[in-house]
């Protein structure tokens, strides 16, 4: 690919790096507002009760505080993600559901009033007998979450593709797998925070760490009442999100509601204890998968069940309990699939979407499944997986198309890449290896809304004075590195150096863009900022070929230079136009080819402000089945890993050694960037393998609510990466790119799991592997 | 998280330090590096009227060695233990139990007067002094007393010392040719730790060089203190050290160990790992006592 672009796929230093690494970057709670109050939040202390009565008259009582507010001071509103199930109120009306349920705000002077006034607020509840387990839940006369949803299922998914009964008739060997995670928290390092500022004109700005200033905007407009065009949501920095902050968060509404009520700006964050109360990170899944294959190996038919343990409400989960299925339809090729999904109201904060959405503990059963198997039929995992693998134009059984997958050089990448035939098998007690795959979609093809809008819209307006361009974009720069993408699409796109690029964005003004999530920005937003690009090019070098009298064909821009094909052109009068606007400068261009800043100048006189603009909408995708809608994309990034782990017999304790790392991007566009993504997904899907659970106490209270005591790894735990980038072209992406935010983790855990399972000779079915585990799991089968 | 009020000293003298203490008797929390006070501050646990920090004190933050004692200031922090050849050589548990304590910026501001006046049952640095031997020197204004750290530890961040009272300095025996001392971890993750089990072991051989003199084994984590194990001393002393009795002492240790149920881990794993810190914490000490 090298010397195809001149831009990117190079490694370009991260616009936002420098103010990152010297604490210069702005985030939410770096903003100052004049005469700003802040704000607090009184959360339920039970996991389930009647609100009989909330006393709100000694916290207003209270000096310097400003507003109290109740259930009975804002609409009853339902909001939530998915507007199939718009299952929350900004606080609670007559019932709390978890321990963290909204139930009243105050605005004050400054925090610490604000947290007193909450201590003055009398609440009489009356408890409720709760349910905290999926199987609590589902239990016959269990405590029932919402009245609407009987029997606690806030969602089930039925489906069926090909001929189950007919695949499973053709199979020499079906073989049961049952798997289960624990409930993750999204472990960012910024906890989040929103302030809101209502001005006279009825205008509410919002500044609000999130993923997806678009859907904030719309919830807050729907639950507010203010007409949208006078919401205006602005994403600071972010410290990561990684799916919990892509949905508008109770901060976000209850500060707008303060500062509409005190007419001051309101600041509301959450502490790190908070973060675990909110949580919408990853579900408990519990997969029970039934698979068929012949005696070669050939994957031919699954049956699949899951439940999963959502918590109070809603939130991303009618997504993720279909994602759960959809995405074992590839990167196999298997004719049959059934899936029976549940997603399961329990009295815990609500999960919701967690990098690799729904599909991490799907991927992990089943590519544990596929080496116990393996093990089974003699096989290499590896080359078993080599003969079902799918490839460039294949179609799932469930419709999903790849238009590109790299699924096998992948494979093949880190099969060398980790001399896995030297090591396999031959490794001594307590070391392992191990590999797995897996895909993921690269943007949603659909919005969380029925809607035909476009999923974003860009706009690149020309410097007047020529020579840089401003591209504005709602995209949300998250700590993924979109900003620098972006910009150097549009510097690619337009033929001019990145220097030349500047670009503002995560603001609603600046235009649609779904946001940050479901791996969509560098595709969906680079389709339209790369068509913005084009439409400056075409009006600039339009204007100049009109300017020097020649074709518009003959012209090109590359590297900030205009190319001219066939017979030299004299441009000298053109040139010598712009000097002369220039008088006592000293930068006058005076090389042997016309540069863009001059081109654009000549535009500008020409035409006035020049502004490009790009949308960008995936055509019709998917099958019609009931669900379709998720797990369907344009295009599918593809990962495959190899782990290298050595176990101690005694302790139990696990250390990951090596992981090899293969991703099919498409094309990266900053390849630095790509490795990050694969070293961030590694990252995090090792905690999940090793270390993270989110516990509770029987009365529903988080008992690690801390970086203390919920684990993520740190640098230490990391192993040693070796990271290979795979480009195989999408041709449905910009320039060729798609994802690598969420493909990357999906091979990981199940890459470690069948390194351990090959170090102790047991597949432990249950995550984390905390040496407690890892012990039993050795008793047990001792004991055969 | 905003700390709750409270008035701040700084005495510059120990004897201030003293009648501050004394005169605000239990409504003054004494702060060293802060790595759980403040904490347990913010989080509202401690809600203490006067905090007397010990930063200005002269001689606080020192090392010294005399007569075959290590005197250790109880402002010196884990980074400087961990890092301090002379505690390395003379006292190697505690340099090991110091260095993998919290993370480089919990261990720049973690002291060793906090550490054991916090009382964990998993404290890094309390389970090696512990089998170190080590005593603790506590002063008030009426008076100084000497606790030996095995009475010093009442439970879950409690001790003897009385509210009047400051933890001036920690004692014990400098490691010498025929000692050795051994420092064994587990947790999940490689830092920001607190041990699911945590073993320290001290040998001290006669001069034949395989008779023990002296043993001792600290247990974390698996009682309300930090514990000594009477068996595995027992097992140990007067008997030629070998393999085999490192196993038994090992064994004796499993079952001085208490542990209960709770959410980080079971008692039955607990014990387990017992068995086996115990085990390589002994060889550790065995191993650097052949050494000198």
């Amino acid at each position: 690919m090298g010397g195809k672009y001149d831009v990117i796929g190079g490694r370009a230093r991260r616009v936002d790096a420098v103010d990152k690494a010297t604490g210069k970057a702005i985030y939410a709670e770096d903003l100052r507002f004049v005469g700003e109050l802040h704000g607090a939040l009184l959360q339920s202390p039970l996991p389930h009760a009647r609100v009989l009565n909330i006393d709100t008259s000694r916290a207003l009582k209270l000096p310097g505080v400003k507003a109290v507010i109740t259930h009975k001071d804002v609409p009853a509103t339902r909001y939530g993600v998915s507007p199939a199930r718009y299952d929350e109120t900004v606080f609670a009306i007559d019932r709390v559901r978890y321990v963290g349920d909204e139930v009243a705000a105050v605005a004050a002077v400054d925090l610490e009033t604000a947290l007193e006034a909450i201590e003055l607020i009398k609440v009489d509840y009356e408890p409720l007998p709760h349910v905290l387990t999926v199987d609590e839940a589902l239990a016959p006369g269990a405590p029932q979450l919402h009245d609407e949803y009987p029997g606690n299922l806030c969602a089930e998914v039925h489906q069926e593709f090909g001929d189950l009964a007919a695949g499973f008739a053709q199979c020499d060997l079906i073989h049961e797998h049952k798997f289960v995670n624990k409930r993750q928290d999204g472990g960012f390092i910024e906890p989040q925070h929103s302030i809101a500022v209502y001005d006279h004109t009825g205008q509410l700005t919002l500044y609000s760490s999130t993923q997806v200033p678009h859907y904030v905007q719309r919830t807050l407009s729907m639950v507010t009442g203010v007409p949208i065009g006078k919401v205006r949501v602005v994403k600071p920095y972010v410290g990561g999100g990684f799916g919990p902050k892509a949905e508008a968060n109770p901060l976000d509404l209850c500060a707008s509601f303060l500062a509409m009520r005190t007419g001051k700006p309101v600041r509301m964050g959450y502490t790190r204890a908070q973060v675990f109360l909110h949580s919408r990170a990853r579900h408990q899944f519990f997969h029970t998968m039934k698979t068929g294959f012949k005696k070669d190996g050939t994957i031919v038919a699954l049956a699949h069940q899951c439940h999963l343990e959502g918590g109070a409400y809603s939130s991303f989960g009618i997504a993720t309990v279909y994602y759960a299925g959809s995405l074992l339809g590839g990167p196999y090729r298997m004719k049959h699939m059934s899936y029976d999904g549940y997603r399961v109201y329990t009295n815990k904060p609500a999960c919701g979407a967690q990098r690799g959405h729904g599909c991490v503990a799907a991927r992990a059963c089943f590519e544990q499944q596929l080496d116990i198997v393996a093990k089974q039929l003699d096989l290499d995992p590896i080359e078993m997986r080599l003969k079902n693998i799918m490839e460039n134009g294949d179609v799932t059984c469930n419709h999903m198309s790849m238009s590109s997958l790299g699924m096998k050089e992948c494979i093949q990448a880190v099969q060398t890449g980790s001399d896995w035939q030297e090591k396999r098998g031959k490794l001594p007690p307590g070391r392992g290896i191990g590999m797995a795959s897996g895909f993921f979609v690269s943007g949603a093809g659909y919005p969380i809304y029925r809607s035909d809008t476009f999923h974003c819209t860009v706009t690149i307006k020309v410097q007047e004075d020529g020579g840089t361009v401003l591209v504005k974009t709602g995209a949300a720069e998250i700590g993924q590195g979109s900003d620098t993408t972006m910009a150097m699409i549009a510097a690619e796109a337009i033929g001019i150096p990145l220097e030349a690029v500047r670009l503002v964005s995560g603001d609603t003004d600046y235009g649609v863009d779904l946001g940050a999530y479901s791996s969509r920005t560098t595709l969906m937003t680079g389709h339209a900022t790369k068509e913005a690009g084009l439409a400056v090019k075409e009006t600039v070098l339009t204007a100049l070929a009109q300017e020097l009298g020649i074709e518009r064909q003959r012209l090109d821009l590359k590297k900030g230079l205009v190319q001219i094909s066939g017979e030299p052109v004299d441009f000298s009068a053109l040139r010598t136009k712009y000097i002369k606007e220039h008088r006592g400068w000293t930068d006058h261009p005076d090389g042997e080819q016309l540069t863009f800043t001059e081109a654009a100048r000549v535009a500008f006189l020409k035409h006035g402000t020049i502004v490009g603009t790009g949308k960008y909408k995936p055509p019709v995708l998917g099958g019609l089945h009931k669900g379709a809608a998720v797990g369907t994309s344009p295009a599918y990034g593809c990962s495959a890993q190899v782990a290298e782990v050595s176990v101690d017999l005694e302790t139990g304790q696990i250390k990951v050694e090596r992981i090899t790392d293969a991703h099919d991007c498409g094309q990266a566009i900053n390849l630095t960037s790509v490795e990050a993504q694969m070293e961030g997904s590694v990252s995090m899907g090792l905690g999940e393998t090793m270390f993270e659970e989110v516990k509770f106490d029987k009365d529903g209270r988080v008992l690690n609510p801390s970086l203390g005591e919920y684990h993520i790894p740190t640098v230490l735990d990391m192993p040693e990466m070796k990271c290979i980038v795979v480009e195989t072209g999408e041709p449905n992406g910009p320039f060729g790119a798609k994802e690598v935010g969420e493909g990357a983790i999906m091979p990981t855990i199940p890459a470690i799991l069948n390194a351990v399972h090959d170090a102790i000779g047991v597949a432990i079915d249950e995550l984390p592997l905390t040496p407690e585990r890892v012990l039993k799991a050795l008793a047990q089968a001792k004991q055969g | 998280m905003l700390l709750p009020r409270f008035e701040y000293h700084r005495p510059a003298r120990l004897d201030e330090a003293l009648a501050i203490l004394a005169q605000h008797q239990g409504q003054a929390a004494v702060l060293a590096g802060g790595t759980d006070l403040l904490v347990g501050m913010k989080h509202k646990l401690m809600k203490p009227a006067h905090v007397v920090g010990l930063e200005a004190l002269e001689g606080f933050g020192q090392i010294q060695e005399q007569e075959g004692m290590l005197l250790l200031g109880p402002m010196l922090t884990a980074s400087a233990l961990a890092g301090e050849p002379g505690v390395r050589a003379r006292a190697t548990a505690l340099a090991l139990g110091a260095g993998v304590l919290g993370s480089p910026q919990v261990r720049n501001r973690a002291t060793v007067g906090g550490n054991v006046c916090n009382a964990r049952p998993a404290a890094d640095m309390c389970v090696p002094l512990l089998a170190l031997g080590a005593t603790a020197l506590l002063q008030s204004a009426h008076g100084a007393r000497e606790v030996p750290l095995s009475e010093f530890f009442l439970g879950p961040g409690r001790t003897v010392r009385t509210p009047g009272e400051l933890l001036c300095g920690v004692k014990l025996p400098a490691g010498g040719p025929g000692v050795g001392s051994g420092y064994q971890k587990l947790g999940l993750r490689q830092a920001l730790e607190i041990a699911l089990v945590n073993v320290a072991a001290f040998v001290a051989l006669e001069d034949d060089g395989q008779t023990v003199k002296t043993a001792r084994v600290a247990l974390g984590a698996v009682a309300p203190t930090p514990i000594l194990s009477p068996g595995a001393e027992a097992a140990l002393t007067g008997q030629v050290i070998s393999e085999e009795l490192i196993r038994q002492a090992a064994q004796a240790a499993a079952a001085d160990a208490r542990p209960i149920d709770d959410h980080r881990g079971s008692a039955d794993f607990r014990r387990q790992e017992v068995l086996v810190l115990t085990r390589r914490a002994l060889q550790q000490a065995w191993q650097a006592a052949r050494q000198d």
